[in-house]
């Protein structure tokens, strides 16, 4: 017999129980903020997409994701060149590899080397080199996965070759054949760098591209937990120094990213965001110019980005805007908002400009006319023979 | 959850053909199985009465005794039924490949971690063996039913009792995730805490000792449990934020209207789906007084049960099974339809039980000694006498037919579980799955077309040097993002499961892609794949001309693709034998590439190695 004490002594129990498993299973959301309490924003972080162009004397080089709208399995990656002196582009995505992963391209006068970024099982990043304009390509490996970043490679009118790996590792081929056949060694690493004498002055987080500077010197771009501090490192005979990019002392409150760093004829040019005010920064080798500041670019909202020739560099955010500067002398200038799907800008001759617009398969050619005032004009359409569910 | 799901069709006609064929082959081997204990038992009891006939005695009559409770009788025969369903159920064609995927994966997707992990554990094994796990179940479950039905009193029927404790546990744990009692949203009217629970609660009922029925305590502790456990449910059921009291929340469907749309949608007659989607459209519109409804009547039906009391409780028990059959209907959705359902979910055996917990409160009259039974002053050395070999058939003649019943019922138990305890001791996948996906293979006897390649050292291979050994071919491309580095880890494991046999096969694989070719590749797709110090496996590459006339020669087609697509061909392999005759060709295309399949192809790989070094 169960006394009534007892059954009371159940009930609340049960009571009790109930209660207890009605509230694990609803209040999560009470719990997580009251538990915690409030935590610090994380900084804001500005991942730089692989969507770019590049010139070089066989022409201009543009990078897009085309194809499936969500699935990445079915988000592949193309090439497309404007060979010098054309005006129109051409489908020139190297074959042989599933290019899900992305595309990294890197061009010297003489050739454009493209870096597969690794994808599904796939854990290494093929290579694949032109001297034609996209017609051949000379397969070639880098036996390691290549960082997230369109600057991620970088190759000497030589043939020397840097690359940036997803570790953080900074590997070096002396030449363009010992590219080919897989033979790179370790120039450096993150961790050594951040433990080196200026990374520890910019309290490096991570490295997000490579370069060359003057005289063929490796340099490399890494992120600064330090607020107004430019990660840009040249290796000077083996020991990893500053490369002496100092902003004004109206950033120094600011978190400094470096978009890219490319490399030219007389020193570099860098594309930073400091806070929310974009800049480019030009080093002759010895000292660096920064451009005045085209401010309100939020981090976050970068779409594209990319060099072009004579120092010049370009800055695609989202809903189209774009900016462009042409060299050291010169200050921004704002292109007309770009068409619906505009993934990446290419610089033409002169100051002329193309956007390359993708829907699905399709890639829309679009050239600034100039007047009053400048707007775009479609110029070609390329469609383009997406193997949908070949990577699935 | 990885590893728990094949990543097959449960509608996989192989898979539906061999589970088919086990639950025949299985199902005939138990039918011999009894009639063989039928036979043995019809013998010795002959043998027996002739024998008292001629010294002139009586035959032994069956053990007599006082009746068996009503309470006990209703669980056991309620609960046997219910076993026997559920194993029909687990019959159903979809149940050996969809049962991972299909019921214990969405069971287990919103418990937490831990519980994830364990059920994981299960699921794993299953998908492994889904042909023996599914066909054991089928006969365990059929079994465990047969053996609580016939087998009524004594140490057989407790045991029956403690056997569906046992099983029960194991369907409530891994199949049921607990019941759900982990994850958010538990409601008694969704079956929580899992209508296995109630079999096992059943079972220990039945393996109590006979005496604890002859007493109303084990009534009154019943309905006191049932009390406590309602009114819990009541309080689960009112507690706010929790989604009952709304029919709709922003013109989402509640957490009931969901239930029953969800149910509603289930593969099932017309006029059952037409009352569900009306019963979910009133939900949508009256959430409150419906979930109101819940309530009172989960307290009402837990306050009666926690008195005790007889006259309350009779009326507390017919108007919850009234109840419970309502919500059967109305949202569990009879609980078995749609091809997956394992059994009638919580209702069934939970009015069961709390009819039995009413049952078991009018006592029954203290038992009588039985005139034909084991004196209550035989010891432990007769016992034992009685089990030696000259006195086994004396024993076999006096059972009852029940305790043969019994004794076959176990039988059926044991013969539908050792398979998949032998299959389970195995770590390897069934081959079964890996058929499913390429639909078999095809026995030929041709010679092997030769090749004279390289190797990922730069070393020249022939066909020929190969001779006297069996090969394992196939064609991978070394840039390949998707299925060449898992047939990759398919040969890798082939080799593995040859074990010293090892030795007597190469793994070859030739390069399948025109533009990135050099050793090189080769080898690094060997250190991507963990490849480099296995002795016997040979990545072989050529110029293009040399690799297009094997391709040709064995049947494959290779191709560059446009825009970034990855090199095209056709996965495939062949087993050589060591004369140099192809000796099967079997499609290599991984399919879903789970866990379980990779591991299937290797064990059947591994069979055609056994097979072709059995012919060299």
């Amino acid at each position: 017999m169960i006394s009534r004490w007892a059954r009371a002594g159940l009930v609340l129990t049960t009571l009790a129980c109930a209660g207890l498993a009605a509230g694990c299973g609803s209040a999560s959301s009470r719990a997580s903020g009251s538990l915690n309490g409030p935590t610090a924003p994380s900084a804001p972080t500005v991942t730089v997409p692989l969507s770019t162009s590049l010139v070089t004397a066989q022409g201009t080089w543009a990078i897009a994701v085309m194809g499936g709208p969500a699935a990445s399995d079915n988000n592949f990656w193309q090439l497309f060149v404007r060979p010098a002196g054309a005006s129109q582009w051409s489908l020139v995505t190297p074959p042989g590899v599933a290019d899900n992963g992305g595309l990294v391209a890197a061009g010297t006068g003489k050739s454009l080397v493209i870096g597969f970024r690794p994808s599904q099982d796939l854990a290494f990043s093929p290579l694949a080199t032109s001297t034609d304009t996209g017609k051949d390509w000379t397969p070639g490996l880098l036996d390691a996965g290549l960082a997230n970043d369109p600057g991620a490679i970088a190759v000497d009118p030589s043939g020397q070759a840097l690359a940036l790996l997803q570790d953080g590792t900074i590997q070096t081929a002396a030449t363009a054949s010992a590219a080919a056949a897989g033979q790179w060694s370790e120039l450096t690493t993150r961790q050594a760098l951040a433990a080196s004498a200026p990374g520890r002055s910019c309290g490096l987080r991570g490295l997000e591209a490579v370069s060359f500077g003057v005289n063929k010197t490796p340099m490399a771009v890494g992120s600064c937990q330090r607020p107004g501090v430019a990660g840009v490192f040249v290796d000077t005979s083996g020991t990893w120094q500053s490369a002496g990019l100092a902003l004004p002392a109206e950033y120094r409150g600011d978190r400094v990213r470096v978009l890219g760093l490319a490399a030219t004829s007389g020193g570099n040019v860098a594309l930073l965001l400091a806070g929310d005010s974009l800049l480019a920064a030009w080093s002759n080798g010895t000292r660096w110019t920064v451009s005045a500041p085209v401010e309100g670019v939020g981090a976050g909202s970068v779409r594209a980005s990319g060099f072009g020739t004579g120092g010049s560099a370009w800055l695609l955010v989202s809903g189209g805007r774009a900016e462009t500067i042409s060299g050291p002398d010169a200050g921004w200038h704002g292109l007309p908002t770009g068409p619906a799907g505009t993934a990446t800008l290419a610089p033409g001759p002169g100051d002329a400009w193309d956007a390359l617009a993708v829907s699905g398969s399709e890639l829309t050619v679009w050239q600034l006319a100039k007047g009053a005032p400048a707007h775009w004009v479609q110029n070609q359409m390329i469609k383009v023979p997406i193997e949908y569910g070949s990577s699935s | 959850m990885p590893g728990m799901n094949s990543g097959l069709s449960p509608d996989d006609p192989t898979l539906v053909a061999a589970f088919r064929s086990a639950l025949l082959h299985q199902g005939a081997v138990a039918l011999i199985a009894v009639v063989f204990l039928w036979l043995i038992w019809a013998t010795a009891r002959t043998w027996r009465l002739n024998g008292d006939a001629a010294s002139g005695g009586a035959a032994t009559s069956e053990r007599g005794g006082s009746r068996e409770a009503r309470g006990r009788w209703l669980l056991r025969i309620g609960f046997g039924v219910l076993w026997i369903l559920d194993g029909i159920l687990q019959a159903q064609p979809k149940m050996a490949a969809g049962l991972p995927s299909l019921v214990i994966e969405p069971t287990a997707a919103s418990s937490p971690a831990w519980v994830q992990h364990l059920v994981n554990w299960g699921g794993t094994i299953w998908s492994y063996h889904p042909i023996q796990a599914g066909a054991a179940t089928v006969w365990i479950q059929v079994g465990l039913g047969a053996w609580l039905v016939v087998a009524s009193r004594g140490r057989w029927s407790r045991l029956a009792g403690a056997a569906s404790v046992g099983w029960g546990l194991i369907v409530w744990v891994f199949g049921e995730s607990f019941g759900g009692i982990f994850a958010p949203g538990l409601s008694w009217l969704t079956g929580a805490p899992g209508g296995v629970l109630f079999y096992v609660a059943a079972g220990a009922l039945i393996a109590l000792p006979e005496g604890a029925w002859r007493s109303p305590r084990l009534g009154r502790l019943v309905l006191a449990g049932f009390g406590v456990f309602f009114i819990g449910m009541a309080v689960l059921q009112a507690w706010p934020g929790r989604g009952f009291w709304q029919g709709t929340v922003h013109g989402r469907p509640g957490s009931l209207t969901g239930m029953v749309q969800s149910m509603a949608s289930t593969s099932q007659p017309h006029f059952l789906s037409a009352l569900l989607s009306a019963f979910s459209s009133f939900v949508a519109g009256h959430g409150f007084a419906v979930n109101l409804v819940a309530v009172v009547v989960l307290a009402v039906l837990g306050a009666t049960f926690l008195t005790g009391r007889p006259r309350l409780v009779r009326y507390a028990v017919w108007f919850g099974i009234m109840f419970c059959l309502a919500d059967w209907v109305l949202v569990q959705d009879l609980g078995f339809l749609g091809g997956v359902g394992t059994d009638p979910n919580s209702m069934i055996p939970m009015a069961l039980l709390f009819s039995v917990g009413y049952l078991a409160l009018t006592p029954l009259p203290q038992e009588a000694p039985a005139p034909g039974g084991t004196a209550p002053g035989a010891g432990r050395g007769e016992r034992l006498r009685e089990l030696r070999p000259w006195t086994l058939g004396g024993m076999v003649a006096s059972a009852s037919a029940r305790s043969v019943a019994a004794v076959a019922a176990v039988a059926v138990i044991v013969l539908g579980a050792a398979p998949m305890a032998s299959a389970a001791a195995d770590r390897s996948a069934d081959p079964i799955l890996a058929l499913a996906i390429e639909g078999g293979s095809t026995s030929l006897d041709l010679p092997a077309p030769g090749f004279s390649l390289t190797d990922q050292d730069g070393q020249a291979v022939t066909l020929a040097s190969l001779h006297g050994k069996v090969v394992l071919m196939t064609f991978l491309d070394p840039v390949c993002t998707t299925d060449c580095p898992i047939i990759a880890q398919e040969f890798k494991q082939t080799g593995e499961l040859l074990g010293a046999k090892d030795k007597d096969v190469e793994l070859v694989a030739i390069v399948a892609n025109p533009t990135y070719r050099s050793t090189t590749f080769t080898q690094a797709f060997d250190r991507q794949e963990g490849l480099t110090g296995v002795p016997n496996w040979l990545y072989l590459t050529g110029s293009v001309s040399q690799l297009g006339a094997v391709w040709r020669q064995y049947g494959v087609t290779v191709q560059n693709l446009p825009a970034g697509a990855m090199s095209a061909h056709n996965d495939l392999a062949v087993v050589i034998d060591g004369s140099g005759n192809v000796r099967e060709e079997v499609g290599a295309d991984p399919g879903p590439a789970t866990t379980s399949t990779r591991s299937s192809f290797s064990v059947l790989l591994t069979q055609y190695a056994r097979q072709a070094l059995g012919r060299s």
